[in-house]
This record gives C-alpha cells, sequence and structure tokens, in this order.
C-alpha cells in the first residue's frame, strides 16, 4: 500500500503559504480529496493498465517544493527565426507579459479562467490541487497572429522542487488564427515529478496549430495532458515529437463540439534505451459533421516501450462523423514492447469510422533495393526509418515546422 | 569482364539455378529470355548480393569473386540491377535516395561527394534525357509512380551512377512504345567499351532498340541455349519448346 501522510503534509504546508481566494482554496481541498479517495492510478484500472505512469509514481512519496535561484534558459535551445516566446524555467515563469493588440500571453496565476471541475483522473486531481504555475494565452476575435508563440518549458540539470505542476489555458476567439509551439526540454539527472494541464477552448472558425517537442527524458515522470474543445467550424491541429522520453503519459481529449469543427492530431515517438512513452487520444464526437484524425507512428529500439490508446468516441446525434485513426510501429529489436489499444465507440448510424494499428520490422526487401544502391546497410536502415517518421511529419500543415522537425529528424 | 562459374543457388531445399556458366567480356550485350519462373530474377538477385540464397560457384568480377562482397560493395564496385520490381518506399523521398546513392558510391570510390547544387545539376540533365518530369523526384521513392514511370526511374539510377556491369529484369514489361525507345536509348547511349550488360527480357522487341552481342536461353536454372541476336527472332516465332523438354 502507498502512504500518502508526507504528501498530506506536503499538501498542508503547500495550501497554507498560498495566496489566493477562499473558492480557489476549496476547490484545491476538494481535488486533494478527490486524489486521496484513489490514489496513484494502478494497472488494475483499464484506462492505466499499459501506463509506465503505475509503476513510476510509487517513487514520489513525498514533494519537495524549493524555489530555484532562476536559471536562465541556455542560447542553443532558442528558435533562431522570429517568435514571441514564453520561458518556464525550472517551472517559473521568467518572461514578461505580452500584451499586443489582439493577443495577450500572461502568467496563469489565480487559474480564473479554468474550469474548475474535479474529474476522476487521480493525477489530474493532484495537478489541480499543487497547481502553482502556468501560461494564459488569449487570442481576440478576428486577430490571427503573425508569429509563432513558442513556449520554452526547460528543466535545468538541478532544479531543488521535486513536484511541478502547470495549469495552462489556451482561448482563440471567434474567427481567431494562432500557432503554439512548446518545446519541452529535460536535463536533470533527478528524478522529479511533472504534471500539465493545458485547457484549450477554440471558438467559432478559429484555428490553432499546436506541435510539441519533448526530449530526452531520463528520469523524470512526466503527465502532460491536454483537453480542447471545439465550437463550430474550429479546427485543431496538434503534432507532438517525442524523442527518447522516459516514464511520460501525453494524454488528449478533445471534443468537438460544433457542426463541422476538425481535429488533427499527429505523433511520433522515437524511443531508445529502456524508455517507456505512453500516448491517449479520445476524440469525442458531439456534434454533426465533425471530422478527426489521428496518426501515430512509434519507432523503437533497444528495450523501449511504446504505448498507444485511441479512441474515437461518436454521439448519437454526431451523424455524418468522419473519424480515421492509424497507429505504426517499427519494432528495431526482439526486446521491444508496442501496445496499442484501438477503441471505436459508436451511437450514431451515418458515420465514417476507420482505424488501423500494425507494427512490423523494417522491411528487408526495402533495405536491400537501397543497399543495391550502394547505400550500407546501416544508412539503409536509418533512410527507411526515418522515411517511416517523415509520413508524419508531413502531416504537418505549416511548411516552416515540418521543415524544422524534418531537420530536426535528419540530425538524430 | 564478369565470369560466372558453375553458379548454384537454391531457397530451402529448392534449387533454381542449376550450375550457370556465362562469360560476359567488356563491352558487350548480353541477353537472356527464357520461360517464367527458369530463374531469370534470381540470377539477377544472385548476382547483386541479395540475401537469403544458398550460393555456391563464382562470380568473378574486377579479379574478385562478387559472392564474397554484400550488396553495397557490389554496387561500389559497379554492379547495378535494374529490378524487375522497383520498391515503393513511403518517406524516402527520391531526390534525396538519389544522392544518398550517389554520394556513397563515390565516397567508396575515393571521390569527393556532390553537395546538393552539384547534385542537383546533374539530376536535372539526366532526368530531362529520360524524359522524367523533375515534380516525380520530388516525391517519396516509387510510391504512387506508374508502372512506366518505375522503371525509367531505374535507367535514371542507371545513368546516374553510371555502373560498369548493368543487369535489367525485364525492364521494357510494362513500357509504353515511346518509353522503350527513351530508355533504349538511355542504354544505348550508355553503351561503351568499359560497360558490359545482360539484360533479361521475354520480348524480341526490346532487342531491336538494344542489339545484343549474344542472347543465351535460360530454362530450369540453365542455359540452355547460345546464340547472336537472330536467336531471339527464332525464340519469337518458335516459342522455347525446342530448348525446353
Ligand atoms: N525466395 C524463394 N522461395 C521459394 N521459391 C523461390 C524463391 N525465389 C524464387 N523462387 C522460385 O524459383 C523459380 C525461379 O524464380 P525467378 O523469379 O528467378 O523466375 P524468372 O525466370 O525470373 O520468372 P519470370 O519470367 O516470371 O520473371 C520460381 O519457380 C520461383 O517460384
Ligand atoms: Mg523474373
Amino acid at each position: 500500500m502507498q502512504d500518502y501522510n508526507n504528501i498530506k503534509v506536503n499538501f498542508d504546508h503547500f495550501i497554507q503559504s498560498l495566496k489566493t481566494t477562499t473558492d480557489d482554496l476549496e476547490f484545491r481541498k476538494k481535488s486533494f480529496n478527490h486524489f486521496l479517495q484513489k490514489g496513484y492510478p494502478v494497472t488494475k484500472d483499464e484506462n492505466w493498465k499499459y501506463s509506465p505512469l503505475t509503476k513510476d509514481l510509487k517513487k514520489f512519496t513525498k514533494f519537495d517544493f524549493v524555489k530555484n535561484q532562476s536559471d536562465t534558459l541556455p542560447n542553443e535551445v532558442k528558435e533562431l527565426y522570429d517568435h514571441y516566446s514564453i520561458v518556464f524555467v525550472d517551472g517559473s515563469l521568467i518572461s514578461s507579459d505580452i500584451n499586443e493588440t489582439g493577443f495577450s500571453i500572461k502568467k496563469n496565476n489565480s487559474f480564473l479562467k479554468s474550469v474548475k471541475k474535479e474529474g476522476d483522473n487521480p493525477i489530474l486531481n493532484l495537478n489541480n490541487a499543487f497547481a502553482e504555475t502556468g501560461y494564459l494565452i488569449e487570442i481576440e476575435q478576428g486577430y490571427s497572429v503573425s508569429k509563432p508563440i513558442v513556449i520554452y518549458n526547460y528543466f535545468s540539470k538541478n532544479p531543488h522542487s521535486s513536484f511541478f505542476s502547470f495549469k495552462n489555458f489556451i482561448l482563440l476567439n471567434e474567427e481567431s488564427k494562432a500557432l503554439i509551439f512548446e518545446k519541452n526540454i529535460y536535463l536533470s539527472d533527478r528524478e522529479y515529478l511533472i504534471t500539465s494541464n493545458t485547457e484549450v477552448f477554440l471558438g467559432k472558425n478559429s484555428e490553432l496549430k499546436k506541435y510539441n517537442l519533448n526530449y530526452n527524458n531520463k528520469y523524470s515522470t512526466i503527465f502532460n495532458y491536454i483537453k480542447a474543445n471545439l465550437d463550430m467550424l474550429a479546427s485543431f491541429e496538434c503534432f507532438t515529437f517525442s524523442h527518447d522520453i522516459n516514464s511520460c503519459r501525453d494524454e488528449l481529449i478533445i471534443n468537438l463540439n460544433g457542426k463541422d469543427s476538425f481535429a488533427s492530431i499527429n505523433a511520433l515517438q522515437l524511443q531508445h534505451s529502456n524508455f517507456v512513452h505512453e500516448i491517449k487520444l479520445q476524440i469525442n464526437h458531439n456534434e454533426e459533421f465533425t471530422k478527426s484524425s489521428q496518426f501515430v507512428k512509434s519507432v523503437l529500439h533497444e528495450n523501449s516501450t511504446a504505448v498507444f490508446q485511441g479512441k474515437i468516441f461518436v454521439d448519437s446525434k454526431a451523424q455524418k462523423t468522419d473519424g480515421y485513426q492509424l497507429s505504426r510501429a517499427l519494432l528495431l529489436s526482439d526486446n521491444v514492447k508496442f501496445f496499442s489499444k484501438p477503441e471505436l465507440e459508436i451511437y450514431a448510424d451515418d458515420v465514417k469510422c476507420s482505424h488501423g494499428s500494425s507494427s512490423g520490422s523494417i522491411d528487408n526487401e526495402s533495405i536491400f533495393y537501397l543497399r543495391s544502391r550502394g547505400i550500407d546497410e546501416k544508412s539503409a536502415k536509418q533512410l527507411m526509418i526515418n522515411g517511416f517518421l517523415a509520413e508524419v511529419i508531413d502531416k504537418i500543415s505549416n511548411k516552416q515546422f515540418r521543415d524544422i522537425f524534418i531537420n530536426r529528424l535528419g540530425g538524430i | 569482364m564478369i565470369e560466372i562459374k558453375n553458379l548454384k543457388a537454391s531457397v530451402e531445399d529448392k534449387e533454381i539455378l542449376k550450375g550457370l556458366n556465362l562469360s560476359i567480356g567488356k563491352g558487350e550485350v548480353h541477353a537472356i529470355m527464357g520461360p517464367n519462373g527458369s530463374g531469370k530474377s534470381t540470377l539477377s538477385y544472385a548476382l547483386s548480393g541479395k540475401e537469403g540464397y544458398h550460393l555456391e560457384g563464382e562470380v568473378i568480377f574486377n579479379k574478385k569473386n562478387l559472392l564474397e562482397l554484400n550488396a553495397e560493395e557490389r554496387a561500389q564496385q559497379g554492379v547495378f540491377l535494374a529490378f524487375q520490381y522497383p520498391i515503393e518506399i513511403p518517406g524516402v523521398f527520391t531526390n534525396n535516395f538519389l544522392r544518398t546513392s550517389l554520394n556513397s558510391i563515390r565516397k567508396a570510390n575515393g571521390q569527393k561527394e556532390l553537395n546538393a547544387v552539384e547534385f542537383l545539376k546533374i539530376v536535372k540533365e539526366k532526368s530531362a534525357e529520360l524524359k522524367i518530369d523533375p515534380e516525380m523526384l520530388a516525391r517519396p521513392l516509387n510510391v504512387g509512380f506508374s508502372g512506366g514511370e518505375k522503371k525509367r526511374n531505374e535507367i535514371l539510377q542507371m545513368s546516374l551512377l553510371e555502373p560498369s556491369f548493368v543487369i535489367m529484369d525485364e525492364t521494357d514489361s510494362g513500357l509504353d512504345i515511346d518509353a522503350l525507345k527513351i530508355v533504349s536509348n538511355g542504354v544505348n547511349t550508355l553503351r561503351s567499351q568499359d560497360r558490359s550488360f545482360l539484360i533479361i527480357t521475354h520480348y524480341q522487341r526490346l532487342l531491336n532498340y538494344i542489339k545484343p552481342d549474344f542472347v543465351h536461353v535460360l530454362s530450369d536454372g540453365k542455359i540452355v541455349k547460345t546464340g547472336d541476336w537472330k536467336l531471339a527472332l527464332e525464340l519469337e516465332n518458335d516459342g522455347y519448346g525446342k530448348f525446353v523438354n
């Protein structure tokens, strides 16, 4: 049995030191109690069956909260093109607010805009109880942000806290457009827990492109949660590049609430060592004429594991739904594991839904073809692997970012 | 000069090539014809280094036994196989593949690798000669190419890599009349004193354009008849019956 006594003490200390409203306090307490009722997720729970978190969360029997002397963002992680930036270093927001005509970026201090509802996701409840950092992006009606917004979420070699809880909020009002690139960089060799909870609201006919890069996490345990709600004609394009990410669950829930709303979710996992990465997607088609597409590719080397659980839910009134899901994995050693669980839950009768999942090794005929052209075996394999992954990157609609990710792949 | 001596190839317990002898002199063009399943493609794979066969015998090329080299080493030595069924490779862009291939071979031969600009210039010229739309080269390798486009892409690779021993496995199958002329022209411009060809085909028509020095009949894993280009005409009229029992 997991013992939560230390965490209770941590929570009491935490809320005592917090300067906030009584409403917020109440919500945090409720969330924390909800968390305590279930505790950390276990493999018996169908929703967490293959999750690396069931094993790794056990390590966290207490949390240390110590504010760092703020480190700075190293130059080499900075993007070279013109962009707006939001910078977190070891969980602290260190860049100043941006307030331009048309949009604003602020520290998400009081989480005023967040939906305050505790759910049955235990880690989300934990996040809601302890959240103390995050950003808030709001784009005004009809405004298109002219440059990419880059979120640097940088963890230095030596953060002093062992638990970071982010709570972010993205609001695109009617007819607005934005591109957000989130770069998560983990350098520490200490074990820490990071949870992030991002709510996205996309107003009528708005368009959000959100691209994420996660790389090189060896020791921390990570839970990234995004929930997006789409109004009529809104579109959400999400791409996540995970390279050597251990003990991480990326969970995404999308509610297609308005007619003709559209979500395109694409992800790649490129894993070595004994790293375990999990992707969990759920797309809820709640209204007619909604469309979604999920495309996930995994390349597994050495002893790594990847998990993909993707669900398409179609409400009884969501006729003419178009839902598509495909996951493909390349298994490059006998010791890798790939778990894939596609799910369809459909209550409407006039829908078009398809899903597919496949896994296998590199095609020998293709390797021979490349080698017969003078390309050595190792390079031929690398070409094949990159080609396999490039197919997901190719789904990125923004040319500049497509090139950024293709180059990144080429440099690995 | 290529010297194939008593070449045997088997897969599991099935013997496909049963002691094949053939010498191809420098600058010569040899055609191989033969019924379906007689072992023509297997010969082309055995020569170009595909794994999965149990091989016996020798193939001497540039004073080396090819059978002791792996596929990429053979390509680097100048062996080139134009595939009967070129493979589609999603995600690998044709241009990038072509440059990687050319540079691998240049590097192995101690030549300077080409940068993107230098490469583009060459590939543009060569693809124009073969009437290949440059847009095709921006697409993933062979993916969605028509049958004829795939074959033309093989010939483009051949003219880029400038091999000294070319094996063509039914390159003419699936080509329309104009494409057949274009491909044949491509081959004929490459014909030279120090380049040898082994052309596998079912149709005498190709041999009207690329006139072979010798024609061989392969049947049941062996060469059963050798003649000059007139043998192809004879086969076209009478079939293989005479040579196969
Ligand atoms: N990997 C393999 N395993 C088992 N049998 C094989 C294998 N490869 C070839 N064969 C068999 O060997 C024989 C020769 O095949 P091959 O492809 O070389 O014929 P081919 O002369 O090229 O025929 P075609 O004119 O139809 O192209 C056939 O009977 C074929 O089924
Ligand atoms: Mg054949």
